[in-house]
């Protein structure tokens, strides 16, 4: 586990922004949640691990997802729940908590990212893939139609072997829900980046949907299985 | 830049739709398919229309990831405890209590 030190400065982190209304409706509160949040609030270590216990599987899915790596994944886990003791007093309940706390683990991932040299600030010249990974067309193709055909492990595993850009706007934005001016803001790129982004993750899903073979097999996600 | 309302949807290029279909998913919040002002440009250009159908599918499938799969090891939460622990150990607080065992969820 990383030892670095914590004091991770979220100033500019939009974690205390209120959310649309339609990520409410993807995180609806969770039974005895409000409670704990309040008691954690006061010192209450038993209902941080409470809180510890019912949103450690999406925080660290989030990060293994993000990271593509199981020792990362765990790390930033980590660093996202200790960052959480000590911030969540500044938790105001003005959107879902675990949106907040999802917000929070995004900007620690990203953060730690760029510590390890990963420029976000330009995704379409730093990790926009090569050639070979980008997609290679959008029209004139007769293929049987996707629909229907695709499980949610198909889904997983092509996902896991998309370039880093595209997996990550497509994370953000296709299972997270952030909005794409969010996402521009955490990516610190334009909007219109972030929907270019997320338009050549879907064409480039479609391809390797369409041609499994084509998918490396989710090492990610075996590995977390071991 | 263009607004979107501005486009003949009828009399689109293939061009025009590629460049724009990015703008599109995300003003039509993903829905482009159903949407009566692409009726006939999608049945004239069958191509597009199953490639937005596939992009939508997509997009659409992609929300059954959002419940996890994974879990961390316990070495995580051990960690976690471990530096709470040093945490309070610094406090100057005597009556700040150890960290439990992890609640069930």
């Amino acid at each position: 586990m990383t030892s670095e030190s914590t004091t991770i400065d979220l100033q500019n982190s939009p974690v205390s922004q209120p959310k649309p209304a339609g990520l409410f409706k993807r995180n609806p509160p969770i039974a005895g949640e409000a409670e704990a949040i309040e008691s954690a609030k006061a010192g209450d270590a038993e209902a941080f691990s409470k809180l510890y216990a019912l949103h450690k599987r999406r925080v660290y899915t989030l990060c293994l997802r993000m990271l593509g790596n199981v020792s990362e994944a765990e790390d930033m886990t980590q660093e996202a729940f200790l960052h959480l003791f000590r911030k969540i007093n500044s938790f105001r309940g003005e959107s879902a908590f675990s949106t907040w706390l999802h917000r929070l683990t995004v900007n620690l991932v990203l953060m730690h990212l760029r510590k390890k040299g990963l420029n976000l600030v330009s995704l379409e010249e730093t990790i926009n893939p090569s050639e070979d990974d980008a997609p290679k067309r959008d029209f004139g193709s007769r293929d049987p139609q996707l629909a229907g055909s695709v499980d949610r492990v198909t889904l997983e595993r092509a996902v896991a072997s998309l370039p880093p850009g595209y997996r990550m706007v497509f994370v953000l934005h296709d299972v997270e829900g952030f909005e794409h001016n969010e996402i521009a803001t955490m990516l610190e790129c334009s909007t219109g980046n972030s929907k270019s982004q997320l338009h050549k993750a879907r064409l480039k899903l479609r391809e390797l949907l369409r041609n499994p073979e084509s998918s490396t097999p989710p090492a990610v996600f075996k590995e977390a299985a071991k | 830049m263009t607004n979107l309302s501005d486009l003949n949807f009828d009399e689109m290029s293939l061009a025009e739709f590629e460049q724009y279909l990015p703008d599109f998913f995300a003003t039509y919040n993903g829905r482009i398919s159903d949407n009566p002002q692409f009726a006939t440009f999608l049945q004239a250009n069958p191509d597009c229309a199953a490639l937005v159908r596939d992009l939508e599918y997509i997009a659409e499938t992609a929300k059954s990831l959002f419940e996890p799969t994974e879990e961390p090891s316990d070495a995580v939460w051990s960690n976690i405890q471990s530096k709470l622990n040093s945490v309070t150990s610094d406090s100057d607080d005597p009556t700040e209590t150890e960290p439990p065992p992890l609640a069930e969820a």
